[in-house]
């Protein structure tokens, strides 16, 4: 070999070396690694049983099986459009760069998945692959439904199966160059989907592995409360540190005594979960409260247990731009406290007082409580502004309540303003947001 | 589901049947017939609905039922028999407030509240407690002197 040859193999080598370094340094750890404990195959551990329906389903048909797994799964939200039949695709998820239209997941043989053979099912849930060889984008959470079980896999394909067939095409996705080329999804998958089935953690309890494998592989939770690394796959070295998903704040859910859950009691991570809404801590909206009301209601009790076991595991992530308690109760009186934006308090008495009451405390129901919610103790008022746009419904065993939507009824101005308000007025730290933050928010909301 | 709901309306104990999620304001006016509370949007947002809870002015067209049961629920048919609520319908009737009179039982409602917490409101109070009331007739000036004569207990 010339000098030259040598100098030439020797910087390839080099590269190739630094380049698999910084595909290792970016892709960090997987979602579990975090326990340490020693992995057993699912098959080999005898401790009892983390995949699967609850004891309570054993007996039942695959149908109703595939029915738990895929509420628990949460499939039905981003395969659906709101005033759709369920499960035809069809809704937008706007990314910087397009839109992203979700998938007829009904049997239907020419817009659905009707001719999907129990394989391709596989490939499309577990490794990202579509029927006709084509990569799905990451916006389908296959990176997480990688760890189900070939069985609960074909469970949920069952109940798709058992569903009326509906003719829908959903609308062609509008992502710009370079990010509409399918094919460099087959790098990002080979980087990013780990491509293995959930391996239980011998020195955890039987509950925490059922937690783990409901909260990694079927509600994947951290799709939305985890930072996204720059190559938009899940940073785990922070995981559950919270981030923005949808133009919503997904808070923080490790177990951080002051910005995550380390604080909530058992009682009250059931009641949220279950009911969405938890006394003190406020109601689930948006994206949380769809994820509520198709999939973590449906949950048996003892499954919602199990989640929170897990949850209580994952290592603290501090939130820094949280404050370190929420702020207490408001004054009675609309004269005392903050005064500072006249028009956010002139939209709060004529719009939002009778409900939410001067205090914070809501004169009508526990569930419209603003004080101690995150939404109105977090500085950048994200979620508070999407709730005034988008209203939301909490359905409870009791009936529904509601806060209507207030987007079409007031300018991106006036929501600054009634955020900027609300924030200063029940929260620690009051708000800046101008009319072109909310023009934003109002972008990055799926259809 | 429907099950026996149990309420107490204008210091009443009302039983009827509905379902959990019905909005007070059904309840009133189409299962008991107290059609003195008016429907105006629906979404808490003109006050015409206007009833107490425990005392405070909150919007019935919202409020489910189930969220009512064990609080002491007062109405426009009633509240004339609360010092604050005979205030202000003396009042009104002294300012000759109402005009077309859809809005204003929610009005006095809010009134009525706002008396009983705060009995000598300045302009800033009646904003703050009436500002979502809406009154499509414009009576808003005369509602104003309304509630300034009921607390000072002077005539116009």
């Amino acid at each position: 070999m010339s000098g030259k040859m040598r100098i030439l193999t020797g910087i390839v080598v080099i590269a190739i070396v630094v380049a698999a370094l910084g595909v290792w340094f970016i892709r960090g750890p997987g979602p579990l690694d975090f326990a340490g404990g020693p992995k057993v195959a699912l098959a080999e551990y005898r401790a009892g049983k983390p995949t699967g329906v609850p004891a309570k389903l054993e007996k039942v048909g695959m149908v109703e099986r595939g029915e738990y797994l895929a509420k628990a799964a949460d499939c039905m939200v981003c395969h659906s459009k709101p005033g759709e039949k369920d499960y035809s695709g069809g809704l937008g998820f706007k990314l910087p760069f397009g839109t992203l239209y979700s998938t007829n997941i009904t049997p239907d043989k020419d817009t659905g998945i009707g001719n999907y053979s129990d394989q391709d099912f596989l490939n499309a849930v577990q490794r990202g692959k579509r029927h006709d060889g084509a990569r799905l984008y990451p916006a389908m959470p296959y990176t997480s439904y990688t760890y189900m079980t070939d069985e609960d896999v074909l469970a949920v394909k069952a109940y798709l199966f058992s569903l009326p067939a509906v003719r829908a095409k959903p609308p062609e996705n509008t992502l710009a160059f370079p990010f509409n080329q399918r094919w460099a999804m087959i790098v990002w998958s080979a980087v990013f989907n780990p491509d293995t089935r959930f391996a239980p953690d011998t020195s955890k309890s039987p509950e925490w592995n059922r937690g783990a494998y409901l909260v990694e592989a079927l509600a994947h939770c951290g799709e939305c409360h985890t930072p996204r690394n720059i190559g938009f796959a899940l940073d785990n070295r922070k995981k559950f540190a919270g981030a923005i998903t949808a133009g919503w704040r997904a808070f923080n859910i490790s177990s951080d005594k002051a910005t995550g859950l380390g604080n909530w009691r058992d009682e009250d991570l059931i009641s949220y979960l279950s009911l969405g809404h938890a006394p003190g801590h406020g109601s689930a909206s948006g994206p949380m409260g769809e994820a509520v009301d198709h999939s973590f209601s449906q949950f048996a009790p003892e499954d919602i247990s199990s989640i929170v076991a897990y949850l209580r595991s994952v290592p603290p992530q501090p939130s820094p731009d949280l404050p370190a308690t929420t702020a207490p109760v408001a004054p009675a009186s609309h004269k005392d406290g903050v005064t500072a934006d006249a028009r956010g308090k002139k939209m709060f008495a004529s719009a939002c007082a009778s409900c939410h009451g001067w205090s914070g405390e809501s004169p009508v129901s526990p569930m419209a409580t603003l004080t101690g919610t995150w939404a109105v103790n977090d500085p950048a008022a994200t979620n508070v502004a999407q709730i005034v746009l988008s209203g939301t419904k909490r359905h409870t065993p009791d009936g529904a309540l509601s806060m209507p939507a207030f987007g079409n009824a007031y300018s991106d101005d006036e929501i600054a303003a009634v955020a900027n308000y609300v924030t200063a007025r029940f929260g620690t730290k009051g708000s800046k947001l101008t009319a072109k933050d909310v023009a934003e928010l109002r972008e990055q909301t799926a259809e | 589901m429907h099950m026996a709901t149990v309420l107490t309306i204008n210091g009443e104990t009302k039983s009827f049947d509905a379902p959990p999620e019905m909005p007070l304001l059904w309840v009133l006016r189409d299962v008991l017939g107290m059609t003195g509370t008016k429907f105006g949007c629906g979404i808490a947002q003109c006050g015409a609905c206007t009833v107490h809870v425990d005392g405070k002015a909150v919007r019935s067209c919202v409020l489910p039922v189930s969220a009512v049961a064990n609080r002491a629920i007062t109405t426009i048919e009633h509240v004339g028999s609360t010092p604050a609520g005979a205030k202000v319908q003396k009042a009104w009737l002294d300012a000759e407030v109402i005009q077309c009179g859809y809005c204003q039982s929610g009005q006095i409602m809010a009134a009525a509240a706002l008396l009983a917490a705060t009995p000598s409101p300045d302009d800033s109070d009646i904003d703050a407690a009436m500002a979502g009331n809406i009154c499509r007739c414009g009576t808003y000036v005369r509602i104003r002197e309304a509630i300034k004569q009921a607390a000072s207990g002077r005539q116009s």
